[in-house]
């Protein structure tokens, strides 16, 4: 298969979200409000199929011939990352404009098409989607930068119009700003990696670095290339110190937007830092140099001195940040900026053990956040969002089903067992053990001990409590799509524990095949032309 | 006196079974049936759970107990039909714990396969713990009606973990599933003495039984433990083989020496013995059947059953056996004791009980597990037909058991067949002359004062003097409420239902309170307690049967052939007083029972302001003045208990709770906790909102993390 040929293959899905959002754009226009109404179900339709088209794709040898670094990165990043947004849709779908909707109903206000919002909302939820899947089959760093800013640009759009309030039209522009600085920041990280290795393609990019790191270590330049990329990228993280947007942000959007920015732009930057990360290659990655197979030493020291640090740094400013938090949303904020520090610290662990871990957290994560937002977007007062924790207190008497899952969700955040949260953190606690990062394990043990702090409070105030005046107020809402995101979430927080292991092992195959293939190819070549393998030694 | 060649015959059996080895056990795959008679109860159980589950309201939960316990007790008749005295049937079941650690020279392996031990002990354990069951379940259908629902549902599921766990004690193969039945009745008894459990006083009582009985099953698994530990099995039939071939006492190693004591402990704890015992007397708090049952005839003499199953494992230690008898003899005599100055007739039964259970000790203890076996056997029978009667008292006079607000019973219309059958159960509990407990007492007794040991005998003459004490308090019960002029008092516990169908209390009663009607048994009472009278006449057969017809006491035969055959003869022909032990026994048993008869006849019936008089006697003369209260205060066990165990564990839990609040809670853990939310104050202002603000301080950042970056690629360098 020619490599155009298995460019266009890899990225079957992406195209197909692309017309989804056109499709979804129009639809939203139109004066048949059953047709608007049926614009969410026609946008999980599409990211339903763009699941299908993974896993075609994949199952092609596109993979193998289309000259990337992680040929299957995407075999496992890019369904789940759809699957995760058929929840988002499921919850926020029906809630974006509903007041407008219902004033469109009730004949109070004539329709205009130009404040309908459903069909545009969609259709950047397609797009920011569809750029994020794009970052798992990035062969080049033009390609990486234009992904990062598809998923990034529809989502700043998103939180300003999700609701009808200042304040996200605030959190929006805010948002929009400090990425347009993290942008600049990274894409001059990009020009540097270029000025050190003059190439854009990712595998001449390592293949060169490798080289410089097997003779005179890296250039200079290219590490401070990689720190800018790694520091701007990072604010897709919210990841110390790019972070400081995220509680603003994440309080100020709407319920389902802040589930969104919480999934994510978390998996775009997630996505990306693997890809840059790998540019440098990860000990146990072996280059292959005049047909000499050499094992290179990791991370250059700087880089990960930096990784360190700032896993260190994002998990106890999220942690300690949460504590104090009355809004729930705000907690969560903080809560998605410690869990990127976890992330980061299983990039330090790197390939094996260490990545895998991280693709499962970022499930389980996905799963947990979507969760907790589905309960608190299937609540309202009065048609507002319900946002503190006064307003859960003895959820229980109420809506039993959702405040289990609420408890369910907080637990599985807390890491404890039998839930999804648990594996997730054995796995990564494990992965970076075993790289002799004790103290770092032991920093996020601590971390998690004092995550308990916050997370308790949304089970102990739905379960145990009783009602105040406030929160007897709150009602569920009519439509039942955020209820079943929740309860389907929650179902998964258990039953994707069974099904750990499956799971994890699926998460290697991100990494383990491309091992195999990217051998294969070199195989032939290996004797006369330098190449890097993209290799796991074994271990 | 012919008594003594019941005895005479016993020494001739005292001669072989000496040279005799415990026979070795075979595998009998065929007898894999006998495992339903752990089955048919454990299944009745999950039925009644089923019922509760349904919220049935019948009487079906009895239906299927009953039902259930039948079988198991035909089938183990049949059982014994087949294997009787014959040699040892190990029957396999199922696989139950299978370790195995370690290669080469270090492997180790553990099993403990869930298999039958199927022996004359067993089945002579089998058949009237089975046979018992059966009946006062039977009993239990009438006795429990006013509950039927869910306390009804709730009763017989634990009868039936009962029946099933305690088949499982007898019946098991090795000591790890005994563990497990073991375990089981302490279950089952907890569960059924707090069946009022609404009643604070019952859930008292279940708590302190359970935790009593945990304290001697600590010894019990210790010393389990320890049998593996230096025997590699915990198997019988392998256990036995282990201990014949090898030296029986390794001196100077503790460890082995220790296994009796640990056993020890473990019985002491099931059978209420010293120190153990006062968890028995409040276990009357459960409902009677349950008492008759668990803790008269059967669970309570699971720690003789121990002793007798691993009796050869008493020899580990030369003085194992006289701390049984010690401790045996004087539990008997303590709780004789206690029993004179209670009045609440379960209680008088209870200490009665554990009275007789020290019979039981001494006799293992003196070397008779013969004269153990029998009595096991006679007080399951006579003991259950004593609480059933009291049972049937409380049924009908509404929970009223007070001796000095009943009177005259057996004159009260429904009331006069378990007045007589009272009667019986009495005159065997105080051995009267050719009654079962006679012999079974006699044995025990003329084993320990024919012995040579000096201590022995004076545990004996110790007995005897309790056996006088015996026949005072249990004719002070009979002659009190029973005998003598009508008159009685109405109970707390009124059943709406009751009086609408009762037809037995006819007359009105000039000293009867107001518009109290007593009511009389019916059929499900009578029934059993007529033939559990029956059987408290027939246990006397063996004895009657080896005395009169030179037969062979079975008895004695089925301890013959089971483990516990070192003890089934050894008599010695001491004389006392120029005559032989047994005649010498058997004249001052037979005193001692008449004369306490004759003093409860004075002193409750003839004149009852008598014994009135005799206390205040005792009270004003001050060397005697201890006497009344100590024994009314039950020997102040339980204060003595408070004292030392309770209040230190209070005042230090205390302590320490202060401890934990102030220090711990408050500085530890608070103090901790004060930490990240001070530090998540100091960063708040970073969070001010301002988009300026946010991107100036990210930029901080990103120099500070450059910076720190630089720094590290400097130090790499340089």
């Amino acid at each position: 298969m020619d490599p155009t040929t298995a460019k266009l293959t890899l990225i079957a899905p992406e195209m197909v979200l692309c017309f989804g959002a056109v499709v979804v754009a129009v639809l939203g226009l139109t004066r048949n409000a059953s047709l608007r109404r049926s614009v969410p179900m026609v946008a999980a339709l599409f990211l339903a199929v763009s699941v299908a088209a993974c896993m075609w794709s994949y199952s092609t040898p596109a993979a193998e011939s289309s000259g990337l670094l992680l040929p299957y990165l995407g075999s496992f990043a890019k369904p789940l990352i759809a699957c995760v947004a058929i929840l988002l849709v499921m919850l926020g779908g029906t809630s974006v404009d509903r007041r407008l909707e219902a004033a469109f109903e009730s004949g109070r206000v004539p329709f205009e098409a130009v404040r309908v919002l459903r069909g545009e909302f969609h259709a950047f939820l397609l797009l920011s989607v569809a750029g994020t899947m794009l970052i798992a089959s990035a062969t080049d760093l033009i390609w990486l930068f234009l992904a990062l800013e598809l998923s990034s640009l529809p989502s700043y759009v998103m939180v300003a119009v999700g609701r009808h309030a200042r304040k996200a039209q605030e959190a929006g522009v805010k948002y929009f700003f400090l990425g347009a600085m993290s942008s600049a920041i990274f894409l001059y990280g990009f020009a540097l990696l270029y000025g050190a290795t003059g190439s854009l393609q990712c595998t001449e990019i390592a293949h060169t670095l490798a080289t410089q790191a097997a003779t005179n270590g890296v250039s200079t330049l290219a590490i401070i290339g990689a720190v800018l990329a790694v520091l701007g990228i990072s604010f897709k993280l919210a990841a110390v110190p790019m972070h400081f947007y995220a509680p603003d942000v994440y309080e100020g959007a709407s319920g389902p937007v802040t589930a969104f920015l919480g999934f994510m732009p978390k998996a775009a930057g997630i996505l990306a830092l693997i890809t840059v990360l790998s540019l440098l290659g990860w000990s146990g990655h072996a280059a292959v140099l005049h047909g000499q197979e050499v094992e290179l030493q990791g991370l250059p020291a700087p880089i990960a001195a930096m990784l360190w640090m700032m896993s260190v740094l994002t998990m106890t400013l999220g942690n300690i940040g949460a504590l104090l938090q009355r809004n729930i949303k705000r907690m969560l904020g903080y809560s998605s900026i410690a869990h990127s520090g976890y992330l980061m610290m299983g990039l330090l662990a790197g390939p094996g053990a260490g990545l895998n871990a991280v693709l499962f957290y970022l499930v389980g994560y996905g799963v947990m956040n979507t969760v907790v937002l589905a309960v608190l977007c299937s609540l309202e007062r009065n048609g507002e969002e319900v946002e503190t924790l006064e307003d859960i207190a003895g959820l229980r008497n109420r809506h039993p089903m959702l405040a289990w899952m609420l408890a369910i969700a907080a637990g599985s955040l807390i890491g404890l067992p039998p839930m999804i949260g648990f594996f997730g953190k054995i796995y990564l606690f494990t992965a970076v053990l075993e790289q002799g990062q004790t103290a770092l394990v032991i920093i996020a043990a601590v971390n998690s001990a004092v995550s308990v702090f916050y997370y308790l409070q949304l089970v102990i105030l739905p379960m145990l409590a009783h009602s105040n005046p406030r929160s007897e107020t709150v009602t569920a809402l009519q439509s039942p799509w955020p209820k079943l995101a929740a309860v389907i979430g929650g179902v998964c927080i258990l039953g994707l524990a069974v099904f750990a292991q499956p799971i994890l092992e699926a998460a290697s195959g991100a990494f383990g095949v491309a091992t195999v293939s990217a051998a294969a190819a070199d195989e032939p070549t290996a004797q006369t032309t330098d190449g890097m393998k993209t290799v796991l030694l074994d271990r | 006196m012919l008594s003594f060649s019941l005895l005479a015959l016993a020494d001739d059996h005292a001669a072989t079974a000496a040279s005799l080895a415990i026979p070795a056990a075979i595998d009998a795959p065929d007898l894999r049936w006998a495992g339903l008679i752990i089955g048919l109860p454990a299944l009745s159980a999950l039925l009644c759970l089923l019922c509760g589950a349904l919220k049935l309201r019948s009487k079906l939960p009895a239906l299927i107990t009953i039902i259930a316990l039948l079988g198991s007790f035909v089938l183990t008749c049949m059982l014994f039909s087949q294997v009787g005295e014959g040699t040892p049937r190990v029957v396999g079941l199922f696989e139950w714990m299978s370790f195995s650690w370690g290669t080469g020279d270090r492997f180790q392996s553990f099993a403990a396969p869930f298999a039958l031990y199927i022996d004359a002990l067993t089945l002579f354990w089998m058949l009237f713990v089975t046979g018992l069951g059966s009946l006062i379940a039977i009993y239990a259908s009438e006795y429990m009606e006013s509950d039927v629902g869910k306390g009804y549902t709730r009763f017989f599921g634990g009868v039936s973990i009962f029946l099933a766990a305690m088949a499982t004690l007898v019946m098991a193969s090795n000591l790890v599933v005994l563990y497990l039945g073991w375990e089981g009745v302490g279950l089952a008894s907890y569960l059924l003495i707090g069946y009022y459990y609404a009643k604070p006083s019952a859930v008292a009582a279940a708590k302190k039984a359970f935790i009593m009985n945990r304290i001697g099953d600590l010894g019990l698994a210790l010393g389990i433990g320890l049998i593996w530990v230096n025997y590699d099995t915990v198997d019988y039939a392998t256990l036995f083989r282990v201990l014949e071939a090898g030296p029986l006492a390794t001196q100077g190693d503790w460890m082995p020496s220790a296994i009796p004591f640990l056993l020890m402990l473990g019985a002491f704890g099931k059978s209420a013995q010293l120190p153990l015992f006062t968890w028995l007397p409040d276990a009357m708090e459960g409902p009677t059947p349950v008492s008759a049952l668990i803790h008269a005839a059967t669970m309570v003499t699971a720690g003789v059953y121990l002793i007798a199953r691993t009796y050869p494992l008493f020899e580990l230690h030369p003085d194992a056996l006289a701390t049984v008898a010690w401790v045996g003899g004087l539990t008997a005599f303590v709780a004789a004791t206690i029993g004179m100055a209670q009045y609440d007739m379960k209680r008088v039964w209870a200490y009665s009980t554990i009275s007789q259970l020290g019979y039981m000790f001494l006799g293992l203890g003196v070397g008779s597990t013969f004269g153990a076996g029998y009595h096991v056997f006679t007080h399951a029978f006579f003991k259950a037909l004593l609480f059933l009667t009291a049972g049937a008292v409380m049924h009908g006079f509404a929970g009223q058991i007070d001796i000095r607000k009943l009177s005259g019973l057996r004159r009260v219309p429904g009331f006069k067949l378990v007045s007589w059958l009272a009667l019986l159960g009495c005159l065997w509990l105080s051995a009267l002359p050719f009654s079962a407990a006679f012999f079974s007492k006699d044995t025990i007794l003329t084993t320990a004062l024919g012995s040579e040991r000096s201590d022995f005998q004076f545990l004996g003459w110790l007995g005897l003097f309790t056996a006088f004490l015996t026949a005072y308090y249990t004719f002070r019960v009979w002659f009190r409420a029973f005998a003598g002029p009508v008159q009685f008092e109405a109970g707390d516990d009124h059943h709406d239902d009751d009086h609408a169908h009762d037809s037995h209390a006819t007359a009105s009663h000039a000293h009867a309170k107001s518009e109290f009607h007593p009511h009389g048994p019916r059929l499900g009472i009578r029934i059993p307690l007529i033939v559990i009278a029956l059987g408290v006449v027939a246990a006397g057969w063996p004895g009657y049967d080896a005395l009169f017809f030179h037969g062979e006491n079975w008895v004695q035969s089925m301890m013959m052939h089971s483990s516990a055959m070192q003890g089934a003869g050894e008599v010695h022909g001491r004389e006392i007083f120029g005559l032989s032990a047994h005649r010498m026994t058997s004249i001052v048993g037979t005193s001692a029972c008449l004369l306490g008869i004759a003093i409860a006849y004075w002193t409750h019936l003839r004149d009852r302001s008598a014994a009135d008089r005799a206390r205040a006697a005792l009270r004003g003369f001050f060397l005697t003045r201890w006497i009344p209260a100590t024994l009314e205060n039950r020997w102040y066990v339980d204060e003595i208990y408070h004292a030392l165990f309770r209040l230190p564990l209070w005042v230090a839990s205390h302590i320490l709770h202060f401890f934990d609040k102030t220090f711990v809670d408050g500085f530890l853990v608070d103090g901790t906790g004060r930490v990240p939310v001070a530090v998540a104050r100091l960063f708040q202002p970073l969070y001010n909102g301002v988009l300026q603000g946010y991107a100036a301080t990210m930029a901080g950042g990103f120099v500070l993390i450059a910076g720190w970056v630089f720094w590290i690629w400097l130090r790499g360098n340089g």
